[in-house]
Parts: structure tokens; C-alpha cells; sequence
């Protein structure tokens, strides 16, 4: 069975490629521009893992990763926070969310690709 | 007592020994006489009772004039002469005595005057070596004094005991000042002045922790001892203060007492606002750069990725993700160049202007463009009188070089005329030359090249050296054939000094002064205590102050001015005074404003009594109130507690009555002839501060006399006072 990815952010010039990049790899991809939109879709698409990021429009990332954590959908699902804040202390703080990993922008293609993988590989 | 008591007593005393004295007499007189003579005596008496009581009468006359000439000859001039020696002696040297009696007492006057000239000329001189002596020492205190007051830095001294030895201008101006547009009255009580507790200004909290923390640091041996804390000033600065103990001799030895192990601590305070301002701008500034360059790169990064990492990938995809590298590569772009605007922009609005002259700007303008371009610049002033300008001296002086430097090179024109003058709201300073005007194209183009001349100046461009200092620069070409082509540059003027009230009127003064007594009982103050009233009067702080008010009678008529000044340590600080007016809301009578000179358009906009009064009260506390006549002030101030819940417990003293406890035989006890005779010189009498000052002087001459006649203690003072008080009520 296919694995389900949900891309959130709200910049459709690193949804496009991330979209192109799950795709590759045989996952099946949606991608929503907001925060509320993901909660929207959860139980209809019910993703394995979500690509979040930080700064949204309306609810940011830390509020959706807390909401997601709530329903029993997003309970399950892996959560990787994509972000442009780098800072040590923001990093810290979305790690101290429950999510399963914080990948900073700029990344790598490859290196999102492995933590998608192994993410996945180690739920199932 | 009073001299003229005194006669009657003296009189009194006289008579009834004299007559004492004749009853005896007349007793052993009588029991020697024979029955005979005894009848014979008696119808003598009778039949020549008229002769007998005129001759009485006559003698008794006589001696009673007798007795009024020397008593007033005699006796009262040498009891004033005693007076007036020792305020001769003590604070008045050049006060001579002048009063009539006998031959014999002048003689005495004529030689002690005398004497007081031949020790008043030796004292002079003694002086005068004192003084060359102390001069090169009080230079180099004024040069550190000076310079103190100028440090960007407030500092403030205290003891151990949060007392304030020491503070220059800036930390009054740091802990101080209310925010600009601010009521003065929404904040009251933060006062600094020399004496006062260092607690009125800043958190008790945070001196103490600083204390803490430099005992241990002491304790510790640590060669620098510094603490540091961060606070609120005044207007809602943000300070950063240092404190730095002041280690005394026993502190080099081990402790033996628990207290602080320092004689005292300096207090260093930066006003770190504006920095702090900066410093959140900055990394706000820095924060978003990196956001929006975190983002872009990472869309590029991901789709350069894909592109290669899959070649096959079909053509609309392909071409999806060129643009996106495209279009992100631009907001790079973008975001470089508005930071760096913003950036710019932070830094240039933090560019500190200064006044100046406009003539030394000119002037320095002249000689540069002499030495560096060869450029003979003369400067008339129009105008006729001094501007200042509120420039960056170095990039308005670059500027017009800058100018003058283009303008050779344009036109050819090696000699320029400057002149300046006002308009409403700007200066304009011209240069004009002999030849062909500037077009205005050319001008732009200048504007916008930076302020370099050879290799000298900076990066920035005119327009933007023009625009901090929101000034223009504009070119007029020449109407008619004989006006010289000119460049003209609008700087902003600066407001200058308004004039002063006391420059405005014209009003004659008549000197009325108020009745001497009023109903407030100045004895039973509740601010008074043992402990207070055991202090020695010199050791005491005092509030001198003097109200002006709209009439007489506290019942109706209001206060319009509050002045006072402090003394502490027997010194009079001019400085720390305080000088409000306050708007009474009811019409000035025109009486008054004779007195006065206070108008009514200058109370308008003043606080009402109900704000001015906190101040006020704020300013006196923990001292003594001191005014001259103080029951009538202090009774206006009582009529206003109850609407401003304002209660002045202070204990009061009052020049008047101590003047009259030291000079009981002086009639007048006002403040002219107070000052008068202690050699004081009365500026602006009848303001409130003036008459505040002079009182305050009057106080610190009446000290030593007060000390000679056994007053030493606040008690003493009070006692003394109110005993004169009811003397003088009685009569």
C-alpha cells in the first residue's frame, strides 16, 4: 500500500518540488496552503506523514502540530517540520511538540527524501 | 525685653527707692521733732501745700526726664551698641554702627568703628592671600566639575545610606525628567538633590541587590568590584547603572562589622534606550533577512535538485521549475536590496545633530575651501544677528564644500560671495558667483553622488546629508543682467529662547509687605520629634520657600507662585529650587499684581494648586520649612488641604521671629531691613524664589548669631521663637 504525504505551506515555489519529489519516490502526495486546511483534510486523506511548515497564514505550524496531536488521525502520523526559522530555540521548541524531526531550509532534496524513508520505514 | 520695658522697670525701680528712701528720712525726722515743732511743721505744711507738692512735683518731672536721658542716651544706645558689635563681628564686617547717644557713647561708637575698620582691612587682606592661594585649586575642581557635568554618563555618589553626596546633570536629566508633553504632575516625587535618599529615584531593591552583590565581590577579593543592574528612568528611559564602591581604609583590613564593607558607591548610569531600540530593530531586521533567504534558497535548492537528480523529467514540469529558480533568485535580489535600505536608513536616523552658529559653520566653510579647493569663499551676514543650526558639523561642512567644489568645476568660478538671512522657518544661505548659472538637471545629478572631494568624505550622497538635516538645496538662474547666478540651501531653524516673564512687564513695585502674624500655630507641627528636635541646626535640611498669592486673607484669596530652594549642610543650593506658578481660576485684583507683577496671561495654562501642591509637598519632604513670616504661608497652604489631601507636617522655622529673638531692639524685621543690616543683597523681591533665596541667605547669616546667643538645636530654635512670638503678640 502507498504511502500518504501531506505537504503544508503556503509557498507553492518549495510546494512544487517537494510535491515532484514525493511523487518520484511513489508516495502519494497532497499539498494544502494552510493549517486549517490540513486539519480539514486529516481524516478524509489520513496521511502517514506530514511536511509542515512554521510559518502559515492563520494557524501556525506549532498550533497544528499541537491540534493534530489531539485527534487520534493525526496522533498517528509522523510529523516533520519544515522551516525557515533556524534558530536553535525554535528548533527546540518544535521539538519539544512530539514531532519526529525539524529539517531546516534550505535542504537538500536527498536528505528529505532518506528522513521521509526512514520515517516511514520505522512506523510500519 | 523691650527696650522700652525695660525704661519702665528702671523707672519704676527708681522711683520707689527714692521714695523709700524719703519716708524713712521723714520717719526719723519726724520722732526727733518736739510736740511743738511737731504742730508747727504741720500748719506750716498746710497753709503751704500748694509750694510744697509744685516743688515736688517739679523734682519728680525733673528726675523723670533725667532718668528718659540717660536711659536713652546712655542706656539703650549701649545695648543696641552690643547687638550690632556682634553682627559686626560675626557675619556683617562691613556693618557699621550708627546710632545716637551721648558724647561719651559716640566717643565709645566713634573707636570701635574704628577698630572695626582696622580689622576689617587686615581681614581683607588675609583674605585676598586665601583667595590666590585657593584659585588654582578651584580651577582644577571647576575643570573636573566641568567635566562631570558634561559626561554623556549620569553620575550620582551616595554613602551607605542611599544619601546623595554627589550627582552631575545628566542623572538628574536620566532619573528625572518626565517624558516630553508629559503632566509634570502624574509622576511626582522623583527629586534628586544633594542630601536626599537615592531611594526617592530608584528601586530600593535594586541598590540593595547591587550592594549585596558588591560586599561579596569585595569579600572575594576581586580586584574591580563592579555591579550592574538594569532600570527605568525618567520618560521611560531604560538605564543601565553600574555602581562602583568607594572602599575607605578599615575595609583594606579584615571586617570586623557586619555593615558594608565601603564608605560609600558611585552609580554610573547609560541611558541604553535607544540602543536597546536599535539593537531589537537590528536583529528584527536580521531575523527576516534570514526567513525570506531560508525560504527562496530552499525553493531553488529543491528544484535545481529534482532537475538534475531526474533528467527524464517532461517538459512543462521542467519548465515549472526554471521559473520558480527564476523567480526566487529575484526575491533574493529584492530582499538584499531592502534590508540594506532599511538598514541604511536605521543608521542614518541615528545621526546626533548639534547646535552651532551659523557664522562658525560659514567660517570653517571659508577656510577649508581656502586650503583644500582653492576657493575664496566671503561671508556677509544680512541678516545682522547670530542663528543657530542644529547640524552634523562634519557632513554640513562636506556638503558645502562639496558644493562649492561642483559649482568650480561646472562654472569656473573660483570666487564665491555667501550670505545668509531668515525667513519664517528656514535660514537661506547663498553662494553666488560671476558667470553662467546651474541648471537644475545638473543639480539632481549632484544630489545624487556621495560627498566625496578627492579622496576625502563619505559614502553617503548629498541628498542624503540634506535630508537628516530636512534641509533643500536649489539653484536660481539669473533674471536680470545684473544678478549673479545663485545656489541656495534651506536649513531648518531652530527654535531660539522665548522671552523670559521677568523681561515682559513693566510694573512698578510698591513695597507693602503682608501683616506680620497670622492664625497658624507654627509650634505644634506634627512632623516634629525628639530625635529631630535634638538635631543641631546646622545639620539640618531645610526647605526655604515664600508663596505669592492674590491677596492677603488665606480664606478667599489663592496661592499664584511657590518658590523654594534647599539648604543642606549649610549651604544654600540655588540650583535645587523649586519655581512653579499656579493658575488660582478667580481674577488677579489689580492691587496685587502691583506687588507681584504676576499677570494673568502668564498663569494661564499653569497646573491648578491641586497639581502644583503633590509637587510641592514632594519637593519638601523629610526637611524643615523655613519662610520669612511663615504662619501666612503656611496658612494658605492649611486652607488648601482639604481639597488636595495634601498636609504639610513639617516642623517651621521663621527668619522674622528668629531675627527678632537675635535683635529684639531692632523695630523692623522685614526682609529688606533684615538684609540690610546682614549685608545681603535682595534680588528679585516679591518672586516667589527671590524672596525664597534671600531668605534662605538671611537663615545661613542668622546661624552663627543663633549659635552665639546658645541656640543650637532645632528645639532651642523653636522655643526661642515662640516665646518672641507671643512677646511680639502681646504688643
Amino acid at each position: 500500500m502507498t504511502k500518504k504525504i501531506l505537504v503544508v505551506d503556503d509557498e507553492p515555489n518549495i510546494v512544487v518540488p517537494l510535491v515532484f519529489l514525493m511523487r518520484q519516490n511513489g508516495y502519494e502526495v497532497r499539498a494544502v496552503g494552510t493549517g486549517e486546511d490540513a486539519l480539514d483534510c486529516l481524516s478524509e486523506f489520513g496521511p502517514d506523514l506530514i511536511l509542515l511548515d512554521i510559518m502559515l497564514p492563520g494557524m501556525d505550524g506549532f498550533e497544528v502540530c499541537q491540534a493534530l496531536r489531539e485527534i487520534p488521525k493525526g496522533k498517528r502520523a509522523r510529523i516533520v517540520f519544515l522551516s525557515a526559522m533556524g534558530r536553535d530555540v525554535d528548533i527546540a521548541k518544535g521539538m519539544a511538540l512530539d514531532v519526529d524531526a525539524y529539517i531546516t531550509k534550505p535542504f537538500s532534496n536527498a536528505d528529505v527524501v532518506e528522513k521521509v524513508k526512514d520515517l516511514l520505514e520505522a512506523s510500519s | 525685653m523691650t527696650p522700652k520695658n525695660r525704661f519702665w522697670w528702671f523707672f519704676a525701680v527708681s522711683i520707689s527707692i527714692i521714695f523709700i528712701f524719703f519716708t524713712i528720712l521723714s520717719i526719723f525726722f519726724w520722732r526727733q521733732l518736739s510736740p511743738q515743732e511737731k504742730v508747727y511743721l504741720i500748719t506750716l505744711l498746710k497753709s503751704n501745700f500748694a509750694f510744697i507738692f509744685i516743688a515736688v512735683f517739679l523734682m519728680l518731672t525733673g528726675f523723670v526726664f533725667a532718668l528718659d536721658g540717660i536711659f536713652h542716651s546712655y542706656i539703650i544706645p549701649v545695648v543696641r551698641l552690643s547687638e550690632e558689635v556682634s553682627v559686626m563681628q560675626s557675619v556683617n564686617p562691613s556693618h557699621r554702627i550708627k546710632i545716637d547717644g551721648s558724647k561719651d557713647v559716640m566717643r565709645l561708637v566713634k573707636v570701635i568703628n574704628e577698630g572695626a575698620d582696622t580689622i576689617e582691612a587686615l581681614r581683607k587682606s588675609v583674605s585676598e592671600k586665601i583667595r590666590t592661594a585657593r584659585s588654582q585649586a578651584e580651577e582644577e575642581k571647576n575643570l573636573l566639575a566641568s567635566f562631570m557635568a558634561e559626561l554623556p554618563q549620569g553620575v550620582l555618589i551616595c554613602n551607605t545610606d542611599g544619601r546623595i553626596i554627589f550627582y552631575n546633570k545628566r542623572s538628574r536629566i536620566f532619573l528625572e525628567e518626565s517624558p516630553e508633553g508629559a503632566d509634570p504632575a502624574d509622576a511626582p516625587g522623583r527629586f534628586i538633590g544633594l542630601g536626599r535618599s537615592i531611594f526617592g529615584v530608584m528601586d530600593k531593591n535594586l541598590i540593595v541587590h547591587a550592594l549585596d552583590v558588591l560586599t561579596a565581590k569585595i569579600r572575594k577579593k576581586e580586584p574591580v568590584p563592579v555591579a550592574h543592574f538594569v532600570m527605568m528612568g525618567g520618560g521611560a528611559r531604560l538605564l543601565r547603572a553600574e555602581a562602583i564602591p568607594i572602599l575607605n581604609q578599615e575595609a583594606a583590613l579584615p571586617m570586623l562589622k557586619s555593615g558594608a564593607p565601603f564608605a560609600g558607591y558611585i552609580l554610573i548610569l547609560y541611558d541604553i534606550t535607544r540602543e536597546i531600540e536599535n539593537e531589537r530593530r537590528v536583529q528584527f531586521l536580521l531575523q527576516s533577512l534570514l526567513m525570506r533567504f531560508r525560504g527562496s534558497v530552499a525553493g531553488i535548492r529543491s528544484a535545481i535538485e529534482a532537475i538534475i537528480e531526474y533528467p527524464e523529467i517532461d517538459a512543462d514540469q521542467l519548465d515549472h521549475f526554471r521559473r520558480i529558480i527564476h523567480s526566487e533568485a529575484l526575491n533574493l535580489g529584492d530582499t538584499l536590496e531592502k534590508t540594506t535600505e532599511t538598514y541604511n536608513s536605521e543608521i542614518e536616523s541615528h545621526w546626533p545633530l548639534v547646535y552651532m552658529p551659523v557664522a562658525d559653520l560659514l567660517d570653517t566653510v571659508g577656510q577649508k575651501a581656502k586650503e583644500k579647493l582653492g576657493i575664496k569663499m566671503t561671508v556677509n551676514n544680512t541678516a545682522k544677528t547670530s542663528h543657530q543650526v542644529r547640524v552634523d558639523s562634519y557632513s554640513a561642512i562636506m556638503a558645502l564644500l562639496f558644493l562649492l567644489n561642483r559649482l568650480k568645476e561646472q562654472t569656473g568660478a573660483a570666487e564665491f560671495q555667501c550670505t545668509y538671512d531668515r525667513s519664517d522657518l528656514f535660514l537661506h544661505i547663498d553662494l553666488s558667483w560671476k558667470g553662467t548659472g546651474i541648471r537644475i538637471e545638473t543639480l539632481r545629478q549632484w544630489e545624487s553622488q556621495p560627498l566625496m572631494i578627492e579622496s576625502e568624505g563619505t559614502a553617503l550622497t548629498l541628498k542624503e546629508v540634506l535630508s537628516h538635516h530636512d534641509a533643500q538645496v536649489w539653484c536660481y538662474a539669473c533674471r536680470e543682467p545684473k544678478e549673479l547666478p545663485r545656489l541656495r540651501l534651506f536649513l531648518p531653524i531652530t527654535a531660539e529662547g522665548e522671552v523670559g516673564p521677568e523681561e515682559a512687564g513693566g510694573i512698578s513695585i510698591s513695597i507693602e509687605s503682608r501683616p506680620e502674624y497670622y492664625d497658624f500655630d507654627l509650634f505644634n507641627q506634627p512632623g516634629q520629634n525628639p530625635e529631630l528636635d535634638d538635631t543641631p541646626l546646622t545639620e539640618l535640611t531645610y526647605t526655604v520657600f515664600d508663596t505669592e498669592t492674590t491677596g492677603l486673607d488665606p480664606k478667599i484669596d489663592e496661592i499664584i507662585s511657590i518658590g523654594a530652594v534647599r539648604i543642606v549642610n549649610g549651604r544654600l543650593l540655588y540650583k535645587e529650587n523649586f519655581d512653579q506658578l499656579v493658575d488660582p481660576k478667580r481674577p488677579l485684583p489689580y492691587e496685587s499684581i502691583q506687588f507681584h507683577g504676576i499677570r494673568e496671561e502668564m498663569l494661564a495654562g499653569q497646573p491648578p494648586i491641586e497639581k502644583a501642591l503633590p509637587l510641592f509637598h514632594a519637593f519638601a519632604s523629610d526637611t524643615i520649612l523655613l519662610g520669612h513670616n511663615a504662619a501666612f504661608d503656611m496658612r494658605m497652604l492649611q486652607m488648601k488641604e482639604a481639597s488636595t489631601g495634601i498636609r504639610f507636617i513639617n516642623p517651621v522655622l521663621d527668619t522674622l521671629l528668629l531675627s527678632a529673638v537675635l535683635h529684639p531692639s531692632q523695630e523692623a524685621h522685614k526682609i529688606e531691613a533684615i538684609a540690610e543690616r546682614l549685608g545681603i543683597r535682595v534680588v528679585g523681591r516679591h518672586t516667589a524664589l527671590g524672596d525664597a533665596i534671600t531668605t534662605g541667605e538671611i537663615f545661613l547669616k542668622l546661624l552663627p548669631l543663633l549659635k552665639q546667643a546658645g541656640l543650637h538645636t532645632l528645639r532651642d530654635a523653636r522655643v526661642a521663637s515662640q516665646k518672641t512670638y507671643y512677646a511680639r503678640m502681646k504688643y
